[in-house]
C-alpha cells in the first residue's frame, strides 16, 4: 500500500486545502478512494491526490527563527499613533 | 420536443422492466451493505459501503417511478412478486464473490442506464442521467480493483474460479421482456443487444489476464419469473428488520 494526501478545493476563490490522507494499492484506486473517503458529500469540486513520497518535506531549519517580532507586526502601533495625532 | 414524447405513458412491459431493475439494485445495495465495518481495509470498506448506499438510492429512484409508496413496493411484496436476478440476491459473504458480483453488476448497470438515457419516458430519462454519472465511479472502482488483484498470482487464483462461476449468472440481468419498448422509445437498445455489449465488456476486461469465460447456454430466467434463489429469504429478512421493529420508519 502507498500513502496519499488528498486536497480539495471548493467552488469560488477558496484555495485547495488538505482533506486527509489514505492508503491505496495504486494511483488509480487512490483516486477512487479519495472520492469515496473525502469527496462523496460534495466537499469540493476539484481534487488533488498526491503520493506522499512526492512531497518535499521541509526540515527544522526551514522553519526556525520564525517567531521574530518584526514579522508579526499587526499595524496596531501605527494605528494608535494615528489616533493620537488626530 | 414533440407532444408525442410528452404524452408517453409507460405500459406494463416498461413498468415490469423498471421493477426488475429496481429489485436488482435493492438486493445488491442491501448485500453490499453487509460489508460495513468488515471490508478488507478501511478505504475499501468506506468505498464499498458508499456504493451500497448509491445502489439503494437507485432502487428508490426507480421505485418512485412506479409508486408513491416506495416502502410498500420495496419491502411489502410477497417474495414471488420480486423480480430480481438471482445473481443480485447472492449473499456473497466472502470478499472474492462480493467483489466479482460488484464488477459484473456495475458493468451491466452502466449498460442498462445508457439504454435509457434518451428514453421517451421522461422521468426515467432523468433518473438514468443522474444514475449514470454516479455509475462511472462504481465502474472505475470495481474495474481498478479487479485489475489490480488479477495482476497478482494470488489474486488471479482467488478470483478466476469465482468469475467463471458468477459471470454466466450475470446474463440474467438482461432477462425479461422488452417487447415494444424499442418501438415506443423507452429503450434504445434491446435487452439482447445490451447483453452482448456486457459480455464483450467482461471479456475485454479479462482478456488481458488470459481468462476466458465459459458462458454456457443462456438458462431461462427464474428471477424475473418470480422464483427466488435460496439466499433471498435471509436477505429479505435483513431488509425488513427495521420495519418490523418500527413500521413507521422511512428511507
Amino acid at each position: 500500500m502507498n500513502t496519499y494526501e488528498v486536497f480539495l478545493k471548493k467552488a469560488g476563490k477558496e484555495p485547495f486545502s488538505h482533506a486527509g490522507s489514505l492508503d491505496a494499492p495504486d494511483d488509480e484506486l487512490a483516486v477512487a478512494y479519495a472520492r469515496e473517503t473525502y469527496g462523496r458529500r460534495s466537499e469540493g469540486e476539484q481534487m488533488w491526490v498526491v503520493d506522499r513520497t512526492a512531497l518535499l518535506v521541509g526540515d527544522e531549519i526551514n522553519l526556525a527563527m520564525a517567531d521574530r517580532d518584526h514579522k508579526h507586526n499587526d499595524g496596531r502601533l501605527v494605528a494608535e499613533l494615528r489616533q493620537f495625532d488626530r | 420536443m414533440t407532444s408525442e414524447i410528452n404524452d408517453m405513458i409507460p405500459d406494463a412491459t416498461a413498468k415490469e422492466l423498471i421493477l426488475a431493475f429496481a429489485d436488482d439494485e435493492l438486493c445488491v445495495g442491501q448485500n453490499h451493505s453487509w460489508w460495513i465495518a468488515v471490508g478488507p481495509f478501511l478505504e475499501e470498506d468506506l468505498a464499498f459501503t458508499s456504493i451500497a448506499q448509491d445502489e439503494l438510492g437507485h432502487a428508490r429512484a426507480l421505485y418512485s417511478l412506479l409508486s408513491d409508496d416506495i416502502d410498500l413496493v420495496a419491502y411489502g411484496r410477497p417474495h414471488s412478486q420480486y423480480r430480481s436476478a438471482h445473481i443480485a440476491e447472492l449473499l456473497c459473504h466472502d470478499w472474492p464473490s462480493a467483489l466479482v458480483r460488484h464488477v459484473l453488476h456495475d458493468l451491466a448497470e452502466e449498460i442498462r442506464w445508457t439504454a435509457m438515457l434518451d428514453s421517451t419516458w421522461l422521468e426515467l430519462r432523468t433518473v438514468a442521467t443522474r444514475a449514470l454519472a454516479e455509475e462511472q465511479f462504481h465502474v472505475h472502482h470495481a474495474v481498478s480493483l479487479v485489475k489490480r488483484l488479477l495482476s497478482t498470482s494470488e489474486g488471479h487464483m482467488r478470483l478466476a474460479s469465482v468469475l467463471n462461476e458468477l459471470a454466466p449468472l450475470g446474463r440474467e440481468y438482461f432477462a425479461g421482456s422488452d417487447v415494444g419498448l424499442l418501438a415506443s422509445g423507452v429503450l434504445d437498445a434491446s435487452l439482447a443487444e445490451q447483453e452482448r455489449t456486457w459480455m464483450k465488456r467482461v471479456e475485454d476486461l479479462l482478456d488481458e489476464f488470459e481468462l476466458d469465460i465459459d458462458w454456457g447456454v443462456a438458462i431461462p430466467s427464474q428471477g424475473r419469473e418470480g422464483t427466488r434463489s435460496k439466499d433471498f429469504s435471509a436477505l429479505h429478512d435483513e431488509m425488513v428488520a427495521v420495519l418490523r421493529i418500527d413500521p413507521l420508519a422511512s428511507w
